[in-house]
């Protein structure tokens, strides 16, 4: 940190808050609020002499608490940059700081906050993570039994710069422990408060009775878990040492801790479970190992740099195998615990890839994205005509279209990923996405079904899964109906009705709506917006009286290539089993449905003019004058 | 209630409301340091082990296992539980399976004496079990008529319905019936009038 403040091309901006966030990649306006310090930045030399003539004393809460500190005040002695800052909740308005300062003048009391705004071309969140407070949790009597503390608490109370000077001793008489016991999962994997593992506790809770029994040998430790998870390199060994140091391991979870109002001993009562009986022990003190949770402002946070979070709290990542330091916004990236709970390695590797993936933001003078972007026509768009609407802008995962009622809806070309979730939603077709217009996908339709479409199955497929999946049938030689047609788009969630009612206009045999899983999306949400629209799909189908044979809809990764080719034989299987006049009875049925959903195809821009040349390539099919 | 036929225990288990949660469990073993009986009663007591047996579909182990009759339902146990099982719920699942299967309930049960019965419902009303209903029946020397009925699989023995009949037709007859109760609450008045 010292160096980093020293680097002359690193500015650390402390004691400030980002405020707003507007912009993208490579072009962020942030506003950030400078908090009056009232101490300048540039005279403070870090002498102390405020702090030490200072009469208030708060708890400090870099110590947990444990200690108390001056209301001019620096949280530690180690800070950077090492300059005093004056707490105005607690100061009493003595002015004996600023005497003590004298001819430096560095105490100003009429500094205000300053909201500056910078340009930014990256950002690396590395906002960290929150500690769980285990005093919901009565039964372990966190709060109310003071030799019970949390893991932080013990972290201070064992550093030779905390308040004890590293010597452990008990809140309730300041006698040195002689037995320890350390509870792990405390509001981790737990359903009741946070269900996910905070991974890095186990190794935590051992560094800790192998620290702890550094110092004080003879010291009896119990660790207390439900499984030890030790998981990446040598870490497993740590375990080992920590068991040829004496330290016991318990397998079962503590119901409860009691405590003897008297002489402050705590007694925990646990099943053991390797010996299948409930056993009861007696420790001068317990640590209770919290979950790793995010902090309290993320939600804030995720709507200030318009990031997703996962349904644990914590900032969602754009892909959590390939891309797990990016943000689904391009040009903001994470470093660390806010994006999940890691140890300092994995912390320490996401930050330096973070920094890598920045720098190639502010090394480059053009941005490459995608070029399957949405374009919008003005002309259109209903709300340019004053109708209230807004789908794309709610449809779109990226939050890179900008709807305002009375103009035109607008995509932000640099935010946009390119899934085409908002082609697929919009009811008035008034947008479209580069490479895969309407047209574009309609003539693909029309040619794939040019001959026999009543035994044909076309098949949607999704660029990163489902497409994949086929290829890998294709590679690995499952063999599967030669009846198949499929046709790429990116995401399910471009798959529009339109495309689908013109296949069955057409007479298609059986259509497949495919895609990713639902947590493997490219596209954050785009699956969700896919699978709701083929939920609805089948259930119109059902009413308008199509065979359910015809319609399928099925979530294939790009590893399932034996599932693309099984759920295809399956698909051939059912059409087979339809009668052909059956079939065909059905088809012309369902055309004037058909045909009146898509009434105002032609009206899109593009369409007519490539559905003349098309029709053309297609008669010349069924005159078998081209191969097919 | 009607069970799937010819699936597993645990299958069973979880199609039986309040048992849905069957397979979460990690064994941790909060529930068994939890537990009253298991302090107060009985040291081998062990609900994790009979889910993780019910889990297992160790149907034998778990019908024998007396987890699966002494258990009172009290709940301390299910708020506890970091998996949320409501875990005498299980129990509960276990044993009506293990009466459906035409286990005898090795503890004591209620009693209900036919010849008296009213049906007036109070025991109905009060059982905290829901183990007792009124059902037509063919008594002996009175015909057709509804009396109270203890569902073997359900009932706790816990006695409440003992002491709310009014015309003690219903009864526990072995422990805490009514006399062994005076018995000793007048030892015991006596010991104090000493």
């Amino acid at each position: 940190m010292v160096d980093a403040a020293r680097q002359p091309l690193i500015e650390v901006k402390a004691y400030t808050e980002v405020e707003r966030v507007e912009g993208f990649v490579g072009n962020f306006k942030v506003t950030l609020r400078e908090k009056a310090k009232y101490v300048r930045a540039d005279r403070c030399n870090g002498c102390a002499a405020c702090a030490k003539a200072c009469p208030v004393e708060v708890p400090n809460y870099f110590e947990m608490n444990l200690a108390p500190r001056k209301a001019a005040y620096i949280p530690m002695s180690q800070s950077v940059p090492l300059i005093y800052n004056i707490d105005m909740d607690a100061c009493i308005h003595c002015y004996k700081c600023v005497e003590a300062c004298g001819a430096l003048e560095a105490i100003d009391f009429s500094m205000e906050d300053k909201v500056v705004e910078e340009e930014i071309g990256a950002i690396v969140v590395a906002t960290g993570f929150g500690h769980f407070d285990p005093t919901p949790m009565t039964e372990y009597g966190y709060g109310r039994f003071p030799n019970v503390i949390t893991a932080m608490e013990m972290e201070r109370l064992n550093n030779s710069a905390g308040p004890t000077r590293g010597s452990l001793m008990r809140p309730s008489d300041s006698k040195s422990p002689r037995r320890l016991a350390i509870i792990n999962c405390v509001g981790s994997r737990d359903k009741r408060y946070n269900s996910s593992c905070s991974s890095f506790c186990c190794m935590y809770a051992i560094k800790n009775a192998l620290l702890l029994k550094q110092m004080i040998p003879e010291m009896d430790i119990s660790i207390y878990y439900i499984d030890i998870r030790t998981p990446s390199k040598g870490y497993e060994e740590f375990y080992d040492r920590a068991r040829e140091a004496g330290i016991k391991f318990i397998q079962g979870r503590p119901a409860g801790i009691t405590e003897d109002p008297d002489s402050h001993q705590l007694f925990i009562k646990s099943e053991d479970i390797t010996l299948g009986r409930v056993v009861e022990h007696e420790y001068d003190m317990v640590m209770l190992n919290q979950a790793a949770i995010p902090q309290p402002d993320q939600n804030h946070m995720s709507s200030v740099l318009n990031v997703a979070q996962s349904p644990g709290g914590w900032y969602m990542e754009y892909h959590p195998k390939l891309r797990p330091m990016d943000s689904p916004t391009d040009g903001i990236f994470f470093a660390g615990a806010c994006q999940g709970p890691k140890d300092i390695p994995a912390s320490v590797a996401q930050g330096s890839a973070a920094a890598a993936r920045a720098s190639r933001i502010l090394h480059s003078d053009t941005w490459q994205i995608e070029p399957t972007v949405a374009v919008v026509w003005e002309d259109r768009c209903v709300s340019g005509k004053g109708q209230a609407c807004g789908i794309c802008e709610r449809a779109c995962p990226y939050g890179a279209i900008d709807y305002t009622k009375g103009i035109s809806a607008e995509v932000i070309t640099a935010k946009c990923h390119g899934c085409g979730a908002c082609v697929g939603e919009c009811p008035h077709d008034s947008i479209t996405q580069l490479h895969y217009t309407d047209a574009q996908v309609l003539a693909q339709i029309r040619t794939l079904l040019a001959v026999e479409p009543e035994k044909k199955i076309l098949a949607f497929r999704c660029q990163w899964c489902s497409y994949g999946g086929a290829d890998l049938a294709g590679t690995s030689h499952f063999e599967y109906s030669a009846n198949e047609r499929g046709l790429r788009v990116m995401c399910s969630a471009r798959m529009d009705a339109d495309l689908i009612y013109e296949a069955y206009r057409l007479g298609a045999g059986a259509v497949l709506f495919s895609g990713c899983h639902p947590q493997d999306c490219h596209y954050i949400t785009g699956q969700i917006a896919g699978a709701k629209r083929a939920a609805r799909l089948d259930k119109m189908f059902a009413r308008l009286g199509m065979n359910p044979a015809r319609f399928r809809t099925e979530w294939i990764s790009a590893a399932e290539g034996d599932k693309y080719a099984r759920v295809i034989n399956e698909m051939q299987a059912a059409l087979d089993a339809i009668p052909q006049d059956e079939l065909k009875a059905e088809i012309e049925r369902l055309k004037p449905e058909m045909e009146k959903k898509l009434s105002k195809l032609n009206q899109i821009p593009g369409v007519e003019e490539a559905m003349i040349q098309v029709d053309f390539i297609v008669s010349e099919m069924q005159n078998k004058a081209v191969p097919i | 209630m009607s069970l799937p036929e010819k699936s597993t225990l645990a299958e069973q288990i979880k199609a039986i409301p309040g048992g849905e949660m069957l397979m979460m469990c990690f064994s941790c073993g909060t529930c068994t340091s939890k537990c009253m009986i298991q302090e107060k009663l009985e040291p081998a007591y062990n609900p994790r082990r009979l889910i993780r047996e019910a889990a297992f579909n160790l149907e034998d182990m778990a019908f024998n296992d007396q987890t699966t009759w002494l258990c009172s339902a009290c709940d301390l146990c299910y708020p506890a539980c970091p998996q949320k099982i409501h875990i005498s719920a299980v129990i509960n699942a276990v044993k009506q399976l293990a009466v459906a299967q035409g286990r005898q309930n090795p503890h004591q049960t209620a009693k209900v004496n036919e010849f008296t019965c009213v049906a007036c419902g109070l025991c109905v009303e009060i059982c905290p079990y829901e183990a007792i209903a009124l059902i037509g029946k063919k008594v002996p020397f009175r015909g057709m008529i509804n009396v109270a009925s203890v569902d073997p699989g359900k009932c706790m023995a816990c006695g409440i319905c003992n002491a709310a009949c009014r015309s003690t037709s219903i009864r526990l007859e072995q422990d805490f019936n009514d006399n062994l109760v005076l018995e000793n609450l007048w030892g015991w008045l006596e010991s104090e009038a000493v």
